[in-house]
């Protein structure tokens, strides 16, 4: 993915009118405006609410499938990219997703250490943290001082795994239901579950609704 | 959020794996300022018109089989260009484009 982020700084391009296709663009816009079928406005509000509409809802409804459905976690741990498809959510760079499940032993921790690789269908878009070079450089050398920063204070004896994220390979954390949790419904369960705990730097508690 | 009914899930969903919009790594791709007005006229024109993602899915995937790439055009570019055929056809399937009179 790096490449990706790769742009030509050296030289400007040739400055040119507006394109043939930027034309037609405005020209359309033009028309239905006159037909009443949009307004700038609503065309700028359209563009603003997608540019941010990206959130880790969708990766808390998964997790809160699993929590309430052995089948379905089941599922979502053999064949993630079937079992998130089943509810809705992915995409073409959320293929191959791998799901990895904490247990009272293991507690899973995602990163990209080369760029910012991110399971993005069912977290929306990465923290500012999770791209930051000394996340990526030290959750992989230190994870457990990395994740104490966080105020995750793990057993010493609970295994603690780093799983490196790339263009081909993206993984979304399954968290443990938290204890105190019985009572709940599956969208109270999704509200706990935050982005954060589908990273591996903070388990859902109870009572604790998530903030996107 | 009283912009649009449609959130940008509805729209993924709707254009699915075979006509995905232009990302890079979760972020929408506008390499220029009509790309983005180019979503946005789509989904603001269909709602208006009660069209369907089902019929604009069937011209966006007709419009990008049928158009021949330009020489230097970007992905974006040319996916946003289909974008504007599939909407023109849609609408004027529906007889919307008509001049009045």
């Amino acid at each position: 993915m790096s490449d990706a982020h790769e742009h030509h700084h050296d030289g400007h391009h040739h400055p040119r009118p507006a394109s043939e296709v930027e034309l037609r663009a405005r020209a359309l816009e033009a028309l239905l405006a006159e037909r009443g079928l949009v307004s700038t406005d609503a065309i700028d509000a359209v563009v603003e609410l997608y540019e941010h509409d990206v959130g880790p809802q969708n990766g808390a409804q998964v997790v809160a499938g699993a929590w309430v459905d052995d089948a379905y976690r089941e599922r979502l741990l053999s064949r993630p990219n079937e079992a998130i498809a089943e509810l809705g959510f992915g995409g073409a760079e959320g293929d191959n997703m791998v799901v990895v499940a904490n247990t009272a032993d293991v507690h899973n921790v995602i990163v990209c250490t080369l760029c910012s690789c991110y399971p993005w269908p069912v977290l929306g878009l990465p923290p500012s943290w999770y791209k930051s070079s000394p996340y990526r450089a030290r959750v992989v050398a230190e994870p457990r001082a990395v994740l104490r920063e966080f105020g995750l204070e793990l057993r010493d004896d609970v295994e603690i795994r780093v799983w490196d994220s790339s263009g081909e390979v993206r993984y979304l954390v399954l968290p443990m239901r938290p204890a105190g949790t019985d009572g709940y419904g599956e969208d109270e369960l999704a509200a706990i579950v935050t982005r954060n705990s589908m990273i591996g730097t903070a388990v859902p508690v109870a009572g604790e609704a998530a903030v996107a | 959020m009283s912009a649009t009914r449609t959130g940008l899930a509805i729209v993924d969903a709707a254009v699915g794996a075979a006509a995905p919009l232009p990302r890079d790594n979760g972020e929408l791709v506008f390499e220029e300022p009509w790309q983005g007005r180019a979503l946005g006229m789509g989904v603001v024109s269909l709602e208006r018109a009660g069209a369907s993602w089902e019929d604009f899915r069937r011209h966006l995937v007709a419009a990008i089989a049928a158009r021949s790439p330009r020489d230097g055009e970007s992905a974006a570019t040319a996916y946003y260009a289909a974008w504007l055929d599939a909407l023109e056809a849609l609408l004027a399937e529906r007889g919307l484009l008509r001049s009045a009179g």
